[in-house]
């Protein structure tokens, strides 16, 4: 009898298998009007500018009497999966920061409301930086409001390029030089000249940009893989000759894991490549010998395009009080929260804001994600870090990586 | 299956021979009497019915649906019939996942079933307080939830500081100093299946110890008598009389490692997942929830069931059997 009960124990956990995997259920309804308006912001916002978003939010309760501001933070990995299951629940938020990669597949489907009509109302609208303010236009209609962007810089360690006797290089050669030099001077194992994780896409495809080449176009409704041209391929090679010369890093490694400025600030790397705002955590140790630089281009003088990252702020098409989101999207955008931004090391939304810091002047050249709907899938399948991984280990040629990736790219974005 | 069920043995061949059947004539209190049963086991019924039955329901019915982003905000999805079954199985990452993951599933289950029977063993030739210690240190090990289990293998892997690489290359085993677990999915997924089968482990040992207390002594003792060696007794009386209970347990490993996902996405992480390294489980959700493609995500899940159902439709039909014999 004992074993029947057994038998029956397994055949529930094998029903309860399937009853995990869950389902998508609609489930719409409307709800009551707002006393409350609910703020989806990336954790970068709690823990490097808590007191723009306190301060927008006093100003926005100051000005709707009786309504309140729930900012809820989110991580990066899994803010789109959170969202998507508040599309199916009906309870969005009110307000979401989107990645600009991710906003094209959102607002193709029609997630967001439109914001067209309303778009001079925002803060320094004629001014948005133009490639930050494209992430959020789709069939030339306005659905992301621009909040900052970054760009990729070196931190480096002024103490030990002294050492070396390297000046700021004005050249990959140059650059590559000095990293050589370093590792001869610093024998340390594991010790990284230029600390770079070998599946950092974001940098690795700087390199294919600045010898011409591009990761995708569009051409005849259809997007083309480029990855398998001369000049990306050049661009690759270029980044494989430089990873070997300057990086002990894993290969296979993601640059978020270990965090870059957790390398430097053990002593482990005389420069990182990332935001800016790594400068905050290299060390106590460390600070006064950090400074940064634009990372050099091929070619003598110029600066290596960097990719621009950034965020957009978007209302949910489900939001039940669109008007008072964009309000606070109006407030947390304004002139003064954006300065506050400019001054936390980022790159504020419009161009006369602008200054001259070494993050400003890196954004001078970037490039950007090809715009297609499908390319956070290619992000997500992780197709890039695969390529390069592979690559960079010699498990397969350049030739071979990027026909494989091109074929990828295209079976993903043409889907 | 205990030794109390011997000496009914000869009751149980009594009973096999079949009776002759009279029909009994037809009463109310029959049919109150033959209703009883059913109407007991019909609040569990209907349980059943309501959490599993309902979302299977509709996992089904949106397996035949494009369902995606734009579906998802619609709340309404487009019949397709078959396409989501066609195109995954006319997706050959689909077929490579399956056969990683059979493999992956075989090599789990023997080494936690291996190990853990191994323990068990160990527990009942040790004095009272080892028990105690090894017992307290398995529930301990069995207590920790898998993502804070996760970070700890993370840490101690770690490529530039992690302890493993460091007491490797202390103890000479090599340079070890800056290697890279997770450089190939070989390494990825074996890293994954150390740190299943240590967290598969006490539940099968505290389970197959429970059984070998129930093991009575007279049988051991009287093969010994016979001159059975360690060995042959552990063969043919101790796995006998466990049977039922490494099948239970071997099914129902083979179900949590053939669905695992929670550890390899957290380990292996999420960056670094392809088609090289994917398992059917985080297979699924790559290809249900990252791509947004639910209808595909609700197909793939109605074939894992399936598969599932028949790996272990084996292991089930041999418990019922058993059990038909021992009752």
């Amino acid at each position: 009898m004992k074993l029947r009960l057994f038998a029956a124990a397994a055949l529930a956990a094998t029903l309860a298998l399937a009853a995990s995997t869950a389902s998508a259920e609609p489930n719409g309804h409307s709800r009551a009007a707002a006393s409350k308006i609910t703020v989806w912001l990336q954790v970068d916002a709690q823990s490097g500018w808590p007191e723009l978003v306190a301060s927008a939010n006093q100003q926005f309760e100051a000005k709707h009497p009786g309504t309140n501001v729930d900012v809820q933070y989110q991580t990066w990995g899994d803010h789109l999966s959170k969202f998507d299951a508040t599309l199916a629940g009906g309870n969005t938020p009110d307000v979401i920061e989107m990645g600009n990669t991710e906003m094209t597949k959102y607002m193709a489907a029609g997630a967001f409301a439109n914001l067209s009509s309303q778009k001079g109302s925002f803060p320094n609208a004629k001014n948005w930086l133009k490639g930050l303010a494209a992430s959020g236009i789709f069939n030339g209609k306005t659905y992301g409001v621009p909040y900052y962007a970054g760009s990729r810089v070196v931190t480096y360690r002024s103490d030990l390029f002294r050492k070396a006797h390297a000046k700021t290089p004005t050249s990959l050669a140059a650059f590559t030089a000095t990293a050589k030099q370093l590792g001869k001077q610093n024998t340390k194992k594991g010790f990284s000249p230029v600390y770079i994780a070998g599946t950092d896409w974001y940098f690795a495809m700087s390199f294919v940009y600045d010898y011409g080449g591009q990761i995708a176009v569009l051409k005849n409704g259809k997007w083309v893989g480029r990855l398998e041209t001369k000049k990306a391929r050049a661009g690759l090679a270029a980044y494989k000759r430089f990873f070997n010369a300057a990086s002990r890093a894993s290969k296979t490694g993601v640059e978020n894991r270990p965090q870059p400025y957790d390398v430097y600030a053990k002593g482990q790397a005389a420069s990182i490549i990332g935001p800016a705002w790594f400068s905050c955590c290299v060390g106590k140790k460390f600070t006064k010998a950090t400074k940064q630089f634009v990372m050099p281009s091929h070619v003598k003088g110029r600066g290596m395009p960097g990719f621009l990252g950034g965020s957009d702020l978007a209302v949910p098409a489900g939001s039940n009080d669109k008007s008072l989101a964009a309000d606070w999207i109006r407030i947390f955008t304004s002139t003064a929260s954006e300065k506050g931004l400019q001054a936390k090391g980022n790159i504020p939304n419009a161009t006369n804001l602008l200054g001259n810091s070494v993050n400003e002047r890196a954004a001078q050249r970037s490039w950007f994600v090809p715009t297609a709907k499908n390319w956070v899938n290619v992000e997500n399948g992780n197709v890039l870090r695969t390529m390069l991984a592979r690559i960079l280990t010699g498990k397969a040629s350049i030739a071979a990586a990027t026909a494989f990736a091109d074929s990828n790219i295209e079976l993903t974005l043409n889907q | 299956m205990t030794s109390s069920d011997i000496p009914h043995g000869t009751a149980l061949a009594a009973e096999a021979t079949p009776r002759p059947r009279r029909r009994r004539p037809f009463t109310v209190a029959r049919v109150v009497r033959g209703a009883a049963p059913y109407l007991l086991i019909l609040p569990v019924v209907v349980t059943i019915v309501a959490i599993l039955g309902y979302p299977l329901y509709h996992l089904a019915r949106l397996s035949f649906q494009k369902y995606g982003l734009f579906e998802l905000i619609a709340h309404h999805g487009t019949s397709v019939g078959w396409a989501n079954y066609s195109s995954v199985l006319h997706d050959s990452v689909f077929w490579d996942v399956l056969v990683r993951t059979i493999v992956f599933t075989v090599a789990n289950v023997a080494l936690a079933m291996g190990i853990g029977t191994l323990i068990a063993l160990l527990l009942t030739k040790v004095s009272s307080f080892v028990r105690v210690l090894l017992t307290a240190g398995l529930v301990l090990a069995w207590a920790m939830p898998p993502v804070v289990a996760v970070q700890v293998w993370v840490w101690m892997t770690n490529r530039e500081n992690g302890i493993l690489n460091y007491t490797l290359t202390k103890l000479h085993v090599g340079d070890y100093s800056q290697h890279d677990w997770l450089e190939t999915p070989f390494s990825q997924l074996s890293l994954t299946t150390s740190l299943l089968v240590w967290g598969a482990i006490p539940f099968i040992v505290v389970t197959v110890y429970a059984g070998l207390s129930q093991v009575s002594h007279e049988l051991v003792e009287a093969a010994e008598i016979d001159g059975a060696r360690p060995r042959r007794v552990f063969w043919d009386v101790t796995v006998p009389i466990l049977k039922p209970i490494f099948l239970i347990l071997t099914s129902l490993s083979i179900i949590w490692d053939f669905g695992v996902f929670t550890q390899p996405f957290l380990l292996i992480d999420q960056t670094r997942i392809n088609a090289s390294n994917e398992l059917m489980g985080i297979y699924l959700y790559e290809e249900g929830y990252v791509k947004t493609d639910f209808g595909r995500g609700a197909a793939i899940s109605i074939l894992m069931l399936l598969i599932v159902a028949v790996l272990s439709v084996v292991y089930v039909r041999k418990m019922v059997r058993t059990g038909e014999e021992a009752s």
